[in-house]
């Protein structure tokens, strides 16, 4: 034990290098101070506290987090462009294998790119302080990689002379252009937000472009556009509370499974359930908005009250729709349009939720517990 | 619903520790001793408490004989009446807290501490 507690020394003493100059003369008192403990198990006990001093003030486990996100996205990246790289040379070639390529491509260039490009301007970081925001941070990044896998081996899987059609770099470069069209228009419009510029026409542009890329090139455009706003609601800057990104991300889950399972004994090739899974996406997405809308503060103005509670039940609704419609793509890549229908419908009823929970607000209880039942204890001022 | 406080438990019993001795300069395992918190816990709390210069921190002088020179804190004027007021919004803290100090001392005992 005694060899242990010197190995931990020494280690201490080198991690103390990883701190800033400032933050060393803390991890140096640790360690002077582990000699106070007795022997054993104790002093190794403190040692190792030193050690989590360490690597909670030198954000190692941050930067062990980031750089394993990094390398799986990498390891994705890589093994999909393989797969679809290998398809080329099977016998029953895939014929959208170049595509996936594309969209692979596509999807890690936006998770690389767009913290880098909204950096300067806090759109997309640093990332929330909640544990909340980096969680869903961490699984929408990691879902949207998974999503591009899973299209490559359902792809992969079709059979010759499915529905599907080769790559086409016509098609590729038209949905590529309204792409960086309507990145040029947001951008402008972005910075011009403050001056009270007039933004019609941007909007305007910024709109066709989007609608343009969806139908040419769904995914790709899909990929980006989630990617993007995974990063802008776990933005430290970001207007969606904590609370409704909570409930949002865990309705959406549930409600993703929920529905799966009622298509699945439904018989999912009916065209009819398109609108049916939407409105269900959209109910299921209302008790996000009513938590949302319960969990804001009372600001004293009714109307104002009123409006701040519609905007985060539409902004748990958005995610409920959100996280729903990734789910069911998941199940199956035809439930793709889920994500553009998902988060409409879901702001939507998550709205209409916000302005009832708005209209029947939750009375705070006694001395502003939250605790249920009867045995609410009253503190004494 | 208002914050009374805006420490943590484990805070106020630091503060607690530090208050009962005010002019008396403490260390690191002394506080862990009396506070229960282990040294994890025990250093970033200090961190910010002397980044919001409620504590005051230095090196003990000279070398001693035998063992390294010790980090010695106390709190800082201003830093004593934050934790006076602190301490006298949060009663109901210091019974949280009496618990994991009781388990501490019996464990240090126990280790001859």
């Amino acid at each position: 034990m005694e060899q242990f507690a010197t190995m931990l020394t020494a280690m201490l003493r080198a991690a103390e290098r990883l701190l800033p100059p400032g933050r060393r003369q803390w991890a140096e008192a640790a360690r002077a101070e582990a000699v106070q403990a007795p022997g054993g198990w104790s002093r190794v006990r403190w040692l190792l506290g030193g050690l989590w001093l360490v690597a909670r003030e030198a954000g190692v486990m941050r930067k062990v987090m980031y750089w394993t996100g990094v390398g799986a996205a990498a390891v994705v990246a890589s093994w999909t462009i393989w797969l679809s790289w290998r398809a080329v040379r099977l016998p029953y070639f895939d014929p959208q294998a170049v595509t996936d390529r594309v969209r692979i491509l596509a999807g890690i260039a936006a998770i690389v790119v767009l913290p880098w490009v909204g950096r300067r301007r806090g759109w997309f970081g640093p990332v929330g302080s909640s544990i909340t925001a980096r969680l869903v941070r961490v699984a929408g990044c990691a879902a949207m990689c998974g999503l591009g896998v899973v299209v490559v081996r359902m792809d992969s899987h079709l059979q010759r002379g499915a529905n599907v059609g080769p790559f086409s770099l016509p098609r590729e470069i038209v949905g590529l252009l309204p792409l960086a069209g309507a990145l040029a228009a947001a951008l402008p419009w972005m910075r011009s937000r403050r001056k009270k510029a007039d933004t019609g026409a941007l909007w305007a542009l910024a709109a066709t472009g989007a609608g343009t890329m969806l139908v040419v090139l769904p995914l790709q455009a899909l990929s980006i556009g989630y990617v993007a706003a995974i990063l802008c609601v776990t933005a430290r800057g970001s207007s969606v509370a904590t609370v409704s990104l909570f409930a949002g991300a865990c309705i959406g889950v549930a409600s993703g499974f929920a529905i799966w399972a009622v298509v699945t004994a439904w018989g999912n090739d009916d065209q009819g359930l398109i609108p049916i899974v939407a409105l269900m996406a959209g109910l299921l997405a209302a008790p996000a908005g009513l938590i949302a809308g319960w969990a804001r503060p009372d600001t004293g103005d009714p109307e104002e009250s009123r409006v701040a509670r519609m905007r985060q039940g539409a902004y748990a609704g958005a995610v409920a729709g959100a996280v729903c419609g990734l789910v069911l793509t998941y199940f199956s890549v035809v439930a793709v349009f889920m994500m553009l229908v998902g988060p409409l419908a879901g702001a939507l009823s998550g709205a209409a939720a916000g302005a009832l929970a708005a209209q029947y607000p939750i009375r705070p209880r006694i001395d502003g517990s939250w605790a249920a039942g009867l045995f609410v204890q009253v503190r004494a001022r | 619903m208002s914050r009374r406080t805006a420490f943590s438990a484990q805070t106020l019993a630091v503060l607690a520790a530090l208050v009962a001795q005010p002019s008396d300069w403490r260390h690191g395992y002394d506080l862990a001793g009396e506070t229960g918190l282990k040294s994890g816990t025990l250093y970033p709390i200090l961190i910010r408490l002397a980044d919001r210069e409620i504590v005051e921190a230095c090196w003990e002088e000279g070398q001693p004989a035998g063992r390294p020179r010790r980090h010695l804190y106390r709190l800082t004027i201003d830093g004593l009446a934050a934790a006076a007021a602190a301490l006298a919004e949060g009663p109901r803290v210091a019974a949280q807290t009496a618990k994991p100090r009781r388990a501490a001392n019996r464990r240090l005992a126990e280790e001859g501490a």
